[in-house]
């Protein structure tokens, strides 16, 4: 569909969050827990997790799905699944947007996955293998896709816009943004986009194992330093974040609050040759984020980093920064909530979006848990949060597989360019 | 309904199986009413055969997992239950 007249697409914006983080159920506990530097991350004790090599982990504890989400939807949905239904709702909620009988093709649907429905999957394998076909259920046969908490959310809330599933590593938690930015473009008046996963079941942390990049350290408050002489890998986590992003016009005439805008995106791939061929990508990725929001180096306020925990990734980030942004790379507040509560895989990128949306707003920097001392030539906000006039966020993402993406987020003051 | 399984049955699996709040007395007043109307889907119906097909120690052939109505799903299966192997 395209709109006669119009030059260039409609501006999207954020008008609602939802957050399942290990730290924080909703954004406001969240939000506290990062100006806290909680660390959530522990050792994971979830039945048939205990005996594994991949000890620390950031759970949600506090998630009752029973209390959140309809039978009917629970029986054939996974953890991942329940994350993303009441995530939605969250941000739904938010936003005060619900679905329109009459406009059912207004609002779409896209998340991104990269755990899928282990869980779910392993207790039907294990009647497969241990009774026979017979005991296998058939909702295993939507349950562990990528695609559950895309097509469940849409069928829930009768939400029947354009709807998809970016499978594409961690980078898809950023990218979806822009998938919904192209819906809205397209005339979607808003998608419910972002991310949840549910990696901490012992399928799924066996199947982790043979990441080079995962850090197996028994210590919490050791296991995930990034950007340090100690780095030693990363740590997993569950939950993440949905969010509604609507045009913007739209939102105004329903007087919806704007949270932030949507002013850029760019994504690469550099393979899995080297953590150091991420330099030359994700500086490109930042490179193509800021020229589509229009924003020169010395705009941006704070960079919400990648962060993975393996020195020859870290020290690629703290160089593609300095490759994009220049002489400002050296002075622009770093963070990385992240090292407080693990990487939750696609969702990681989605909890950082939040995180940012909520510096914007609240003008601080939350700080990078667990983190002291830094090696890199980065100013990475270490301890106490730091107040700053913010009005330019950007949040970076790599993907173990080679994607690296970039996102511009605005204040929604500041002028569409 | 003069088969083994009943709409007590049928409700409990659907329960069960699809977490679906039914009333046993709801289907037997309207047997003809549509799946979809008590949020059947047909992975759930599937589901519910497989299950039968566990509890009667059998497989159930005449596609009841192909039918639309309480009515017609039971008919199948207590034929099929009923008439030998």
């Amino acid at each position: 569909m395209t709109f006669s007249g119009d030059t260039s697409p409609p501006s999207a914006v954020v008008t609602g969050m939802g957050v399942i983080a290990p730290g924080g159920t909703g954004c406001d506990a969240y939000w506290k827990s990062l100006l806290q530097g909680v660390v959530a991350l522990d050792r994971v004790d979830r039945e048939g997790c205990t005996e594994l090599p991949l000890r620390v982990a950031g759970e949600v504890r506090d998630f009752d799905p029973e209390r959140l989400i309809e039978n009917r939807f629970l029986v054939q949905t996974d953890r991942f699944t329940h994350f993303a239904m009441a995530a939605a709702d969250l941000a739904l909620s938010d936003a005060r947007l619900t679905g329109d009988p009459d406009a059912p093709f207004a609002v779409g649907v896209t998340t991104a996955a990269g755990s899928g429905g282990g869980e779910f999957g392993q207790h039907e394998l294990q009647e497969l293998w241990g009774h026979g076909p017979h005991f296998v259920g058939p909702y295993q046969s939507i349950a562990w896709f990528y695609a559950a908490s895309t097509g469940q959310i849409s069928i829930r809330g009768g939400f029947r816009g354009p709807c998809g599933v970016l499978a594409n590593d961690e980078a898809g938690g950023l990218d979806v943004f822009a998938h919904a930015c192209r819906a809205v473009g397209n005339g979607a008046r808003a998608i419910v986009t972002g991310a949840t996963e549910a990696p901490l079941a012992p399928y799924s942390m066996v199947c982790q194992l043979g990441y080079p990049e995962l850090s197996l350290a028994q210590d919490p408050h050791r296991a995930y330093l990034p950007f340090t002489d100690d780095a030693c890998g990363f740590s997993p986590a569950e939950g993440g974040a949905m969010f509604v992003v609507e045009r913007e016009d739209s939102a105004h005439l329903r007087d919806a609050r704007v949270r932030a805008r949507i002013a850029g995106h760019a994504s690469t791939f550099t393979g899995t040759r080297g953590w150091e061929h991420s330099r030359e990508g994700l500086a490109r990725a930042i490179r193509g984020a800021l020229a589509e929001a229009d924003c020169s180096p010395e705009q941006v306020d704070v960079v919400f980093a990648d962060a993975l925990g393996v020195p020859a990734a870290d020290q690629a980030e703290a160089l593609a920064l300095g490759d994009a942004l220049g002489a400002r790379a050296a002075v622009v507040p770093v963070t990385a909530p992240k090292t407080g509560f693990g990487r939750a895989f696609s969702a990681a990128a989605t909890l950082d979006v939040a995180a940012a949306v909520l510096a914007l707003e609240h003008g601080i920097v939350p700080p990078t848990p667990n983190i002291a001392e830094v090696r890199v030539d980065l100013d990475v906000v270490t301890g106490q949060p730091r107040t700053a006039p913010l009005r330019t966020a950007l949040v970076l993402s790599r993907g173990l597989m080679g994607c690296n993406s970039a996102l511009v987020l605005r204040r929604p003051e500041e002028p569409r360019t | 309904m003069n088969g083994p399984v009943t709409y007590e049955e049928l409700a409990t699996l659907m329960k069960g199986r699809a977490g679906l709040d039914v009333d046993a007395a709801a289907l037997e007043e309207r047997p003809d009413a549509e799946f979809a109307t008590f949020d059947l889907d047909s992975l759930g119906l599937l589901g519910i055969v497989s299950e039968l097909e566990k509890r009667y120690d059998r497989s159930i052939g005449g596609e009841p997992e192909m039918c639309k109505t309480p009515r017609a799903f039971l008919t199948v299966v207590n034929e099929q239950l009923t008439t030998g192997v």
